[in-house]
């Protein structure tokens, strides 16, 4: 003890500020901001609605973890990983065909590793417990429900659904999700619109360690990760199937729009994936352990919030920080990378003396310096294009049936030409070859 | 923490930080003392299908509906008698979360130091180790705080539930017993409690039981109240008191060589309105009786929504339904009457 | 047979697949529901007499809205995944007003 995380006195009914900061939600960017502002010495609350820290979080695929590289040095022999990814393969799709790029990478398997698959609950309180470590005091089950102002309308605290609810601190750093209700009580967000979200639906099936080895190509503790284009009946979005030590994740992501107007469920949309004939086999004997669904903001760095305000910081899903352009899924990284940020820009506001907006302003320009926004910039058209149309509907049958083409032998008629297909495949699918080159272009400039 | 303190006479307030406590957390430790003897589990271990492997996560770990219930209804009697709780419990230390929060509540907790079921053997070695001597771990435990009142458990637990406990506990305290209740009250006097006891058929026996007495009690309605926001900051990082197993059966016994008092069972009847005899339709035409039995040719009230309302407003328009269709007489009965016609 | 339906391969096939053949409350069994005592989720449903699309009804992945006869949105909130689908798909401002449940209450996933 006797740092700087003493409890206050019981009611302080002035402004005062009892704590340095409180964060909202023990996610990987709440924990990652409780953790750079415990070890640099300020006091920070860190509040979770859940049971416990990872209770409420849903992710879809892959974890970076090389974000934590500065804070947990050799991070990887202690985070509680379920697979290395080793194997990235991308997969377009109509109802019975596909084809995969698949990629492989011994090093990825290797110290300090690529990317890894986890289970949300063991991860997020792994790095809960590191901020706890560093001086953080955790205080679960427990809501933020509003924001506390003072007189002049500053944001001073925040107020809980417990008794004697109220936490007054110098910065609030709001990492409460993507249904944020704090940065929308604040202002810095507009009311929520479906047309930036997606909906994530998820199954974890149980399959035998040695199985999933076998029919994915694996061994130890590598793992693969599998995208998935062209499986979602047109509703713009895609599949995902990642393996766990013991369990194989498969879900889908949706356009929230779309998938109304589809009035199609969900689940009809992972029982269709499931059985496709190229994900079946991968999946015969696994039953269902645990169900899951969360929204993810999709819309990248053009309908990010403000992130900064008087004495708040937003930071995580909160942020819309989010990568979802197709070819890239991250979040957990971003969230991490953007919680370090914040923690770091409160410390240095803290020690200025100034929590304004202005004092807290390095947040963004540490942000604009790091992969966190500089991604999201590269890539802000990303989202429209990978869920456009013809990317969606179009071009998974048309690429399918272009192998289709090329592969399927017709003895005795002779081969055809490779541009003859290409021209039929796209004729058949209703692309002109000037779109399609027109989309190449695109995408070069959005990707490249 | 200024010291490592583990015996039960300690004190279980560690460092300054607690003398901030406002309200619930004041426990002086006056008055009668009841104990919430809780198991504190994993509530949703993870099973592996084709092992058999049963994975408990430390952070998962809480009160099943049952203990939950048993602290409240600690609470609750330690309130009306103006006395003070005890939560102690046989765990490891993953368990330490949940005693923090009753701590926050303004029990004095403790745990019993028993080994971390690592693996599955161990585990199982625990489900089959002697009750008995564990409620003698306990008695011996609390020994030194006092007398204990009453004890309330939970009736069962999600991982282990014997039940047996409960009833070791009263043999070693020289208690009565009273177990599967569904509803503890205070009397008027503090060396009787009433319970309220499921039986078969929603009949429901009432229980005089005379203190000390160990209850075990059903997870059924009551919900566990929440701490407050400073309690539970200022209990954050609370060492837990531990006492290791040590001592054994007969390390206490009940005052004398009297055996525990016994249990006086009353009775409450659930309200069961008589049944209407509706008389056959009487015509000779067998068609027309099979009309008016079924109904076919008469104009029916269409199905109402009563949209969504409170309990009470849905207990009324349910009483009100029955009445305007006769199948309650329009003076209600019993307490429902008094209720009604004050309206 | 499996118990709950869900073993691929191993039960009698469904029209549209054996995966079909899991039942949606054995697909909810399999989630962990810490139910509180206040309802986090509200409809008025006069809002929704007006509503041509519902499509609070098809997106929800919990199933939680179903339509009336009378035309409104009945709701459950007991098992809800907080995910907040059904108030951003809601074209009515204000028909569902949708919070999180009081702390330690509500959905508790285990292998997100």
């Amino acid at each position: 003890m006797g740092k700087a995380n003493m409890v206050p006195a019981a009611s302080v009914s002035s402004d005062t500020p009892v704590f340095d900061a409180v964060v909202v939600g023990a996610g990987p960017a709440g924990s990652a901001t409780a953790l750079a502002l415990a070890r640099a010495g300020r006091s920070v609350v860190l509040v979770e609605r859940g049971p416990f820290p990872g209770s409420k979080n849903v992710y879809g695929g892959v974890v970076y973890g090389r974000v934590l590289d500065d804070v947990v040095p050799e991070w990887w022999n202690e985070v509680p990983v379920e697979r290395w990814v080793v194997r990235r393969s991308t997969m377009m799709m109509t109802g019975t065909q596909s084809v995969s790029v698949d990629y492989r990478s011994a090093a990825w398997g290797e110290a300090p590793y690529n990317g890894m698959t986890t289970v949300r609950s063991r991860f997020d309180n792994w790095l809960a417990t590191k901020a706890v470590e560093a001086g953080a005091q955790l205080v679960t089950s427990t809501v933020a429900t509003g924001l506390l102002r003072n007189a002049q309308g500053r944001i001073i605290g925040v107020r809980t659904d417990r008794d004697q609810g109220e936490l007054r601190a110098k910065v609030v750093v709001a990492c409460d999700g993507v249904n944020s209700f704090l940065a929308k009580e604040a202002g810095l967000m507009a009311p929520a619109q479906a047309s930036h979200h997606t909906l994530g639906v998820k199954e974890v099936l149980d399959l035998p360690g040695h199985v999933i080895d076998e029919r994915f190509g694996l061994r130890g503790d590598e793992g693969i990760d599998i995208e998935m284009l062209g499986c979602t009946r047109g509703i713009p979005g895609g599949g995902f199937l990642y393996t766990n030590s013991d369990t194989v994740s498969l879900g889908v992501v949706l356009s929230l729009t779309h998938l109304a107007e589809a009035k199609v469920r969900p689940e009809e949309l992972i029982a269709d994936l499931k059985n496709h004939p190229s994900i079946a086999p991968y999946l015969r004997g696994a039953t269902l352990r645990e169900y899951a669904a969360h929204l993810i903001p999709e819309g990248g760095y053009d309908t990010m919030p403000t992130m900064i305000t008087d004495g708040m910081l937003v930071a995580g899903d909160a942020a819309a920080m989010t990568l979802a352009a197709g070819l890239w899924l991250e979040g957990v990284n971003f969230a991490i990378g953007s919680g370090l940020a914040a923690g770091r820009a409160v410390d240095r506001a803290i020690a200025a003396g100034d929590c304004s907006a202005k004092g807290l302003a390095s947040y963004r320009s540490d942000l604009e310096g790091q992969f966190v926004l500089a991604d999201h910039k590269r890539l802000r058209k990303a989202p429209h294009l990978v869920l456009s149309e013809r990317i969606q509907q179009r071009y998974p049958g048309l690429i399918c049936d272009l192998v289709d083409g090329m592969f399927t032998v017709t003895n005795p008629v002779p081969k055809q030409g490779g541009l003859r297909v290409t021209r039929s495949a796209a004729a058949k699918h209703g692309v002109k070859l000037r779109q399609l080159a027109a989309d190449t272009v695109r995408a070069l400039r959005v990707f490249g | 923490m200024d010291d490592t303190r583990t015996g039960p006479m300690d004190d279980t307030r560690t460092g300054p930080m607690d003398d901030t406590r406002t309200g619930p957390m004041d426990d002086t430790r006056t008055g009668p003392m009841v104990v919430a003897c809780i198991r504190i589990t994993d509530l949703r271990p993870q099973i592996e299908p084709l092992s058999g492997t049963v994975v408990r996560e430390p952070w998962s770990t809480g009160l099943s509906p049952a203990d939950a219930a048993a602290l409240e209804y600690s609470f609750r009697i330690a309130e009306a008698w103006s006395g003070h709780v005890v939560v102690i419990t046989a765990a490891p230390p993953s368990a330490d979360a949940v005693l923090r929060d009753a701590r926050a509540l303004g029990a004095t907790v403790l745990r019993i130091a028993v080994g971390s079921p690592s693996s599955d053997q161990a585990y199982v070695d625990e489900l089959g180790s002697d009750e008995r001597a564990m409620a003698g771990m306990i008695v011996a435990a609390l020994a030194p705080l006092g007398r204990p009142s009453l004890v309330v458990c939970g009736d069962r637990s999600s991982d282990r539930g014997t039940g047996a406990l409960p009833a070791f506990l009263a043999h070693e305290l020289g208690a009565a017993q009273a177990l599967g209740l569904v509803a503890i009250a205070t009397t008027d006097q503090e060396s009787m409690v009433v319970a309220e006891r499921r039986l078969d058929g929603g009949w429901r026996e009432r229980l005089h039981v005379p203190c000390p007495a160990v209850c075990s009690v059903e997870g059924a309605g009551v919900r566990l109240r929440r701490a407050s926001l400073t309690a539970t900051l200022a209990t954050q990082r609370t060492e837990i008191p531990q006492v290791t197993a040590a001592g054994g059966p007969g390390a206490i016994r009940g005052a004398g060589s009297v055996g525990p008092a016994e249990v006086a069972v009353g009775s409450v009847r659930p309200f069961r309105p008589r049944t209407r005899v509706v008389p056959g339709p009487d015509s000779d035409d067998p068609r027309l009786r099979l009309l008016a039995l079924t109904g076919a040719l008469v104009a029916h009230d269409p199905p109402t929504v009563v949209g969504p309302i409170d309990a009470a407003g849905a207990a009324d328009a349910l009483l009100t339904f029955l009445i305007r269709h006769g199948y309650l007489d329009t003076e209600p009965v019993g307490e429902e009457a008094a209720h009604e016609g004050t309206r | 047979m499996s118990a709950a339906g869900g073993v691929l391969g191993s039960g009698h096939e469904v029209p549209g697949g054996i995966w079909r053949g899991i039942s949606f409350e054995d697909r909810m069994s399999t989630v962990e529901f810490r139910v509180g005592e206040r309802a986090h989720i509200t409809v008025d449903s006069d809002v929704c007499r007006s509503c041509t699309t519902k499509a609070c009804v098809t997106a929800c992945p919990a199933n939680l809205f179903a339509p009336t006869s009378e035309g409104g949105i009945l709701f459950n909130y007991e098992e809800c995944f907080e995910c907040g689908t059904c108030y951003m798909v809601c074209n009515h401002e204000g028909a569902i007003t949708w919070t999180y449940p009081d702390g330690g209450q509500g959905v508790v996933f285990h292998q997100g």
